[in-house]
């Protein structure tokens, strides 16, 4: 137990003042001098070495005072910094998710620039072929002029019609007359027959 | 033993990449036939060093290339030779690991077996869609395993799919230039857009055939011999011409810009009004395929992954410049 707690002390002082410059000393002497001024005889003597303790006294208890203020200041500069790392937690997780964000929305125009573009060459296509407005101005002119065309070849025909209705009356008229012609010739020829069979027969 | 992987590495293609379903890993099929699972939630880590670059672990799928790969929230469907297999993700990083099923679509001929070039998922019907050498498409119901219908209409052979979400509709896009929108319900081609008459987008030289096709809904990007294009769909109009000579193979939507890759190093970004944003060169001299990871359970492995005609596998954290590569 008493090595343990040697070893212990002998490494305790060792971190804190090891070179043995410094507090440690500063102690050791207080005690020496302490020591002296204890066994020292004259007044002045021992009332300078009695200033001097408490000079070195002081001494010690301002610089014990310094290393409380600097632990202090090293306690809250621990917690400054804590505060700090949380805070730039929270910022990374925000910049994070504000990464995911822009990630959709670099998707979203993508696609809306895809739609423009496809929009754009479809568009370019119908450029090139001409306007509606004139395309069926030019359908109505056409179909006008159609129609005007079929009219004159309505009253074309019909005039041709007539006239082939005209000129069937005209032949058929003619071939009767022939007929009628060619009827009385084979008449007036059989008559002829009968008279000249008549004068023959009457003599027996 | 050593110069031939050496060789083997130099002649690799990687056609196709796949994210898993909880977005931790990459896994990419080459023109060997083999698929390699890429951990990117190790490589993307702060403790990364350079086996995590590698492969976890690297299997012979299929006996020809992998063109094309797709993840339901449990599998990894995998195409390239004829036939689509299917590799359980919670399985697939142990060794020796087999694949569940797999299925052959019902082809004309049964001598030659065309390759499948593009499959899609179609969650709305649980099903899925191949489409490659045989000119048609064919859906399988991902429950029952059989193949509901065959969707006719192309004249050569079908290099890409695409799904437009609000009507339920398909587009696909092939060797005879023309993108076909095909309406899953009745089964009846919609619509058909001839790229290769608009005089605007063609490019004789180059051919007609389209290699890559995206849809947002109204509107589609495609590209290949005539040039990346975006078209309103409604309209079948061509609204932007991109500027990029070379032909595109692979081209994505992403936000409001338009990922492209193709022969050039380079991963391109276009804004829809066709300026060029940027361009950031990759480590192979060709790409065949992007790949974005969105799963919204990885957050923190949200890139873009670019492969190939190297072994390699360009990982892009920031769509500004390249990150490191993964290599088989």
């Amino acid at each position: 137990m008493a090595a343990v707690t040697d070893d212990e002390v002998i490494r305790k002082r060792l971190l804190i003042d090891g070179n043995g410059a410094g507090d440690d000393r500063r102690i050791n002497l207080l005690v020496k001098s302490f020591i002296k001024w204890c066994n020292s005889g004259s007044q002045e003597e021992g009332y300078s070495q009695y200033q001097r303790m408490l000079s070195t006294l002081s001494q010690c208890e301002f610089s014990m005072r310094k290393t409380l203020l600097v632990y202090d200041m090293n306690l809250r500069e621990m917690e400054n910094y804590e505060k700090i790392y949380k805070e730039i937690e929270c910022s990374i997780a925000g910049a994070h998710e504000k990464i995911a964000e822009c990630k959709k929305q670099i998707l979203q125009a993508k696609r809306i620039r895809k739609n423009r573009q496809e929009y754009d060459a479809l568009a370019k296509v119908i450029q090139r072929h001409p306007d509606r407005h004139e395309t069926l101005k030019e359908l109505e002119a056409l179909g006008k002029e159609l129609e005007h065309l079929s009219h004159i070849k309505e009253s074309v025909e019909d005039k041709l019609e007539l006239r082939r209705k005209q000129f069937h009356v005209l032949l058929s008229t003619i071939h009767e007359l022939q007929q009628t012609l060619e009827n009385g010739e084979k008449l007036s020829e059989v008559e002829e027959a009968q008279e000249t069979s008549m004068e023959t027969d009457p003599k027996p | 033993m050593e110069v031939f992987q050496a060789l083997q590495r130099l002649h690799m293609i990687i056609f196709s990449q796949n994210v898993s379903p909880c977005g931790k890993f990459l896994a990419a099929g080459n023109n060997y036939g083999q698929i390699a699972i890429f951990s990117l939630s190790a490589a993307l880590s702060s403790e990364a060093k350079e086996e995590s670059k590698k492969p976890m672990v690297t299997f012979q799928a299929h006996d020809g290339p992998v063109y094309s790969m797709v993840s339901t929230d449990r599998h990894l469907l995998s195409a390239g030779d004829g036939e689509v297999k299917a590799w359980l993700w919670a399985e697939i990083l142990k060794k020796g690991c087999k694949e569940l099923w797999r299925r052959q679509p019902p082809y004309r001929t049964s001598l030659e077996v065309p390759e499948i070039n593009a499959l899609l998922l179609v969650p709305k019907e649980n099903s899925l869609i191949l489409a490659g050498g045989d000119c048609q498409l064919h859906t399988m119901d991902l429950e029952t395993g059989t193949f509901t219908r065959a969707l006719w209409g192309h004249t050569d052979y079908i290099h890409c799919l695409a799904l437009r979400e609000r009507s339920p509709e398909v587009l696909s896009g092939g060797e005879d230039g023309a993108v076909r929108l095909w309406d899953l319900r009745t089964a009846k081609e919609v619509q058909t857009i001839e790229v290769y008459k608009h005089e605007e987008c063609s490019r004789p030289h180059n051919g007609r055939w389209i290699g890559c096709l995206a849809t947002d809904s109204d509107w589609m990007v495609c590209g290949g011999g005539p040039a990346l294009t975006l078209w309103h769909l409604r309209s079948s109009t061509p609204t932007t011409i991109f500027p990029m000579r070379a032909p595109q193979k692979h081209v994505t939507f992403y936000q409001d810009l338009i990922l492209s890759a193709g022969q050039g190093r380079c991963v391109n970004q276009w804004q829809l009004s066709g300026e060029l944003k940027a361009q950031v060169p990759g480590s192979s001299p060709g790409l065949l395929s992007l790949s974005l990871n969105q799963q919204p359970a990885a957050p923190e492995c949200k890139v873009l992954t670019a492969a190939g005609n190297s072994c390699r596998v360009d990982v892009f954290t920031n769509l500004g410049y390249r990150a490191f590569s993964l290599s088989f």
